[in-house]
């Protein structure tokens, strides 16, 4: 029984081990060979450097797709938070006919394969002219971020006690007052999740990047995909690096900001 | 009448869809300063009037006055109501100080008359030097305070509590109570409080409006409602008693079922059915059988309560509850045969509901 017990023990740690050794695979082969110094990728790497690195930050297309998709992420992550709050208090305050239709729209684009929404969303964004803009990535990004920042804000929503914001009210507090001094502050950890989710989708996103812009508002993943037709060298580990560091470091700095694991 | 501070006019309230009124032509006042109590069981329409005087549900039909103005009109921000919520509702991203202060940022007084007055509320609820904690950082019984002490820090026209007790342990209710009593009576506030738990309203309220299904069954002091109660719905909720239908067989005498003739106090037509009541602690183990509201019967059930002892006592087709102090010599014990006796001062003629 006791020996048992502890082979038992035993192959589940080392099965555990094995899956995360797995998930974590990848990034470590990427990160080892970000530092090799051959023009291919290939494993293992032959001397290491940081010569990579430094190329990267020298090419000039990476350095301005990013701050591209930088100012889209951010655009995307305050917009999809300020449609989503609106929305949230719709389907969480108020009865309305065709709630429960507008619930399942907002879950769709869950449902849809991405290669499917961005080929929908390619046909309704190139009438109206703005492919290869600002405004038509945004709306296209904001189409699949919208339901998860609806998900977390309407998870916050529903925690907050609507007697509170009564107590406000009949203190003296106007509708718009209770919105601001009561209601907004409550579902704070519920938007930052959501922002932060935002950014970080439309930061990653590729399938539908890729349909919607060419050259003048292509997001990095897009440059990314494009290096990669023509040239595999280590340059693409070494940003993929700098990309992980830095959603590690958003989601690092929102969990001691406000515990984002408490706020999804 | 004309002159209460509060006057509540011939109150509706029909929520859509619903079949009945949940508060049915209600009207009742307030003279400056009393407390009254809003009793009945749940789904009554108490905690609807409540929220209707506040402001945060619209009547249907009727009137709030407030020194003669109806401010049924009024958005509930601009009433000037204080209310304690049941479970409180501080705000809970705020400081106790910053809860209490919040009515007045809302009313645009400046900071430093701020402060000194949400350190008067402190003291008054006796919370002084709790003013930089966390609302989560408080007991039950001091959120309770620091939700008084916020409706009470706007001076408010009225001071609204919705079952202000409900939330606490049996002990501390008690200390509320007193407590609550205390800081109204020094305050001078007109309060209304809304509860199901009649200790609560017999101990705390000047008056009780008692109210069943939406209607008002009874307006007046505890005394009234204890000892005179206008309704069979009063008499059994308010209190345990034995209720006898009967008919009026002379002056001051009635024939109920399975008794001798009661004697009672109060007036009635000869020949008209009337409704009576004895409480159980008015019920005397003396007298004779044969003698006026005398009944010999068996004990059928004893409860031992600490200080009374609970009998029920079957006299022909009758039971009779009596409550007898467990000092009183000798006690009889289930089987026993005894002789009930009470003072006709003491059968209560309910109302008028049968005539």
């Amino acid at each position: 029984m006791q020996n048992n017990s502890l082979i038992g023990r035993v192959a589940w740690n080392t099965l555990i081990t094995l899956l995360y050794l797995f998930l974590l695979a990848p990034i470590v082969i990427v990160f080892i060979i970000s530092f090799d110094t051959r023009q291919y990728l290939a494993f293992p790497p032959e001397s290491l450097s940081f010569g990579s690195y430094v190329k990267v930050f020298e090419n000039v297309k990476f350095i301005s797709a990013f701050w591209r998709s930088l100012a889209i992420g951010v655009i995307v992550g305050v917009v999809s938070v300020s449609a989503g709050m609106l929305l949230s208090l719709s389907l969480v305050r108020y009865k309305f006919r065709g709630k429960a239709a507008v619930n399942f729209l907002i879950l769709a684009p869950f449902l849809v394969p991405h290669i499917v929404l961005a080929v929908g969303i390619m046909l309704v964004i190139a009438p109206i002219g703005l492919l290869d803009s600002y405004p038509g990535i945004v709306l296209a990004h904001l189409g699949i971020t919208i339901p998860y920042t609806v998900r977390t804000i309407t998870m916050s929503l529903m925690a907050v006690d609507t007697r509170v914001e009564e107590a406000a009210l009949v203190h003296g507090a106007s509708p718009a007052m209770v919105f601001w001094r009561i209601t907004l502050p409550l579902v704070r950890p519920g938007l930052i999740a959501g922002a932060v989710i935002a950014f970080l989708i439309s930061f990653d996103e590729a399938t539908i990047s890729l349909f919607i812009v060419s050259v003048k508002a292509s997001t990095l993943p897009t440059e990314i995909y494009h290096y990669l037709e023509y040239s595999t060298d280590p340059q693409i580990a070494a940003l993929s690096v700098i990309l992980i560091l830095i959603s590690i470091g958003v989601v690092v700095a929102v969990e001691r900001l406000v515990g984002l694991r408490r706020a999804i | 009448m004309a002159d209460h501070h509060v006057i509540i006019d011939n109150l509706v309230k029909t929520y859509p869809g619903a079949q009945k009124p949940s508060v049915d032509h209600v009207s009742f006042s307030l003279p400056r300063g009393e407390m009254l109590a809003l009793l009945g069981p749940s789904g009554c329409g108490k905690t609807t009037i409540l929220r209707m005087i506040a402001g945060l549900i619209a009547p249907s039909s009727g009137a709030i006055r407030l020194d003669g103005r109806d401010v049924s009109a009024i958005p509930v921000y601009k009433r000037n109501m204080g209310m304690v919520f049941q479970a409180y509702a501080l705000f809970p991203h705020m400081t106790v100080a910053e809860n209490i202060s919040f009515g007045l940022e809302m009313r645009k007084v400046g900071r430093a008359e701020r402060e000194e007055r949400v350190r008067k509320a402190l003291d008054l609820v006796k919370l002084a030097g709790f003013g930089e904690r966390k609302v989560s950082q408080l007991s039950g019984g001091q959120q309770q305070r620091a939700a008084i002490a916020r409706s009470l820090v706007i001076e408010p026209e009225l001071l609204l509590l919705d079952e202000p007790l409900s939330n606490l342990d049996a002990k501390l209710r008690d200390e509320m109570r007193d407590e609550i009593r205390d800081i109204q009576a020094r305050t001078g506030v007109t309060a209304i409080f809304v509860t199901h738990d009649q200790d609560e309203a017999l101990s705390m309220a000047d008056r009780l409006a008692v109210m069943s299904a939406g209607k008002l069954e009874q307006i007046g002091t505890p005394l009234d409602i204890f000892d005179r109660p206008q309704t069979h719905f009063v008499a059994s909720f308010i209190g345990a008693g034995t209720f006898f239908e009967g008919r009026v067989a002379g002056p001051g005498l009635a024939e109920v079922d399975g008794l001798p003739l009661l004697h009672f106090a109060g007036e009635a037509a000869i020949g008209s059915s009337i409704k009576l009541m004895v409480r159980p602690h008015r019920l005397l183990l003396a007298g004779e059988p044969g003698q006026p509201n005398s009944f010999s019967g068996v004990v059928e059930h004893i409860v031992y309560r600490g200080q009374i002892l609970t009998l029920s006592v079957r006299c022909g087709s009758r039971v009779l509850q009596a409550d007898l102090p467990t000092h009183a010599g000798v006690l009889p014990k289930k089987g026993d045969n005894v002789t009930l006796t009470v003072a006709p001062d003491d059968v209560t003629l309910i109302g008028r509901e049968a005539a």
